[in-house]
């Protein structure tokens, strides 16, 4: 009779190779704006929670996610870093909304008289790192505090010349099951 | 008279939850068997959510028998998820059920105490369960007419399997 014997360890994971490189140089980069948002909270047992908001994971399946974060990790940062991080986790920027964790949206309330154009706002916008999976012509830049968000509105009020008045802060008070919630 | 079935169930547990999704798990396996197979991943997510539920509540220092209460555990559980530092992306739709955000919670949560973190490699299969099985299982699978591929019942099982075998050890 046939014996098979499996151990703990599983094969490697499935990474994407493309990215795993894109986000290995984010890490190295550190890119003050613009996707990846990538969130590192460090516990007091040193160990890191990772969070990667980024919209090249649609169509990822999620254990993809975390072995292409935990590769990139090794790649940029080494494997004892590597091995720092206890749970990561890659959301795009839909799912983390949706998970009501980025209640703060950047906007661009174009007027007529306005000196820039609404298009001019929604190119300014992606190249912050706005999702354009909510659809193509609806770029939405969602943070989750305010001061990220402030911080955003003002380098795009100085990467869009006169575009200072037009853009706005909003946040999303939750659904009425929020607030039952708390 | 004897009393009916609901009558006779135990409140919500670490020990009803570990006894049943053994139980889940089993009643799965023999309806894969024949041929049943979303009822199968049914029952199998279920067995999974209830050994992670187990889990988190043992380490969070319940007794056996202590009763759990949505409004007393469950939902802080899912409130201390979603705050930092875990800041596990955790919907509201179905929060209880989600099996992903569970595993996540559980390997967060040990990895607040050194005493407690699980080892890397360990740390990733915990959250790879929750993750497989979390995109291929809902408790709204029940209202469906749909039927599961046979790997994605692969899946689910073996995940399952992973949780319930490591149950000791989560």
């Amino acid at each position: 009779m046939p014996r098979k014997r499996r151990g703990f360890e599983d094969p490697p994971r499935h990474t994407v190779g493309k990215l795993v490189a894109q986000l290995a140089e984010e890490l190295k980069s550190d890119r003050p704006s613009g996707q990846p948002f990538i969130e590192e909270e460090e516990f007091p047992t040193k160990k890191l929670r990772v969070n990667v908001l980024w919209d090249e994971w649609d169509r990822v399946p999620l254990e993809e996610r975390t072995a292409t974060i935990l590769r990139a990790y090794e790649e940029a940062e080494g494997r004892e870093y590597r091995d720092r991080i206890a749970l990561a986790s890659g959301l795009t920027v839909p799912e983390a909304h949706a998970a009501g964790m980025l209640p703060y949206q950047v906007l661009a309330a174009v007027r007529k008289d306005d000196p820039v154009t609404r298009e001019q706002c929604h190119r300014a916008l992606v190249e912050e790192g706005a999702s354009i999976l909510f659809g193509e012509d609806n770029p939405q830049l969602r943070f989750s505090t305010n001061e990220e968000a402030e911080a955003a509105r003002q380098r795009l009020a100085q990467r869009l010349p006169n575009s200072e008045p037009v853009w706005v802060i909003t946040k999303e008070v939750g659904t009425v099951e929020d607030w039952l919630e708390r | 008279m004897p009393r009916r079935l609901i009558d006779r169930c135990q409140p919500d547990s670490i020990r009803e939850f570990r006894a049943s999704a053994g139980q889940r798990y089993y009643d799965g396996l023999a309806l894969a068997g024949a041929g049943n197979r979303t009822a199968a991943v049914y029952l199998w997510g279920y067995a999974a959510e209830m050994t992670l539920k187990a889990a988190y509540f043992e380490l969070f220092g319940l007794a056996e028998d202590d009763e759990l209460t949505v409004p007393g555990h469950i939902q802080p559980a899912i409130n201390r998820g979603r705050a930092a530092p875990l800041n596990i992306a955790w919907p509201h739709q179905g929060a209880g059920h989600n099996v992903r955000a569970w595993a996540e919670l559980l390997v967060g949560v040990r990895a607040l105490d050194p005493g407690t973190a699980y080892g890397p490699a360990f740390a990733v299969a915990v959250q790879r369960c929750g993750q497989r099985i979390g995109q291929l299982w809902k408790e709204t699978l029940r209202y469906h007419k749909n039927r599961a591929y046979l790997y994605e019942v692969r899946q689910v099982r073996e995940a399952t399997e992973w949780l319930l075998i490591n149950s000791a050890d989560l």
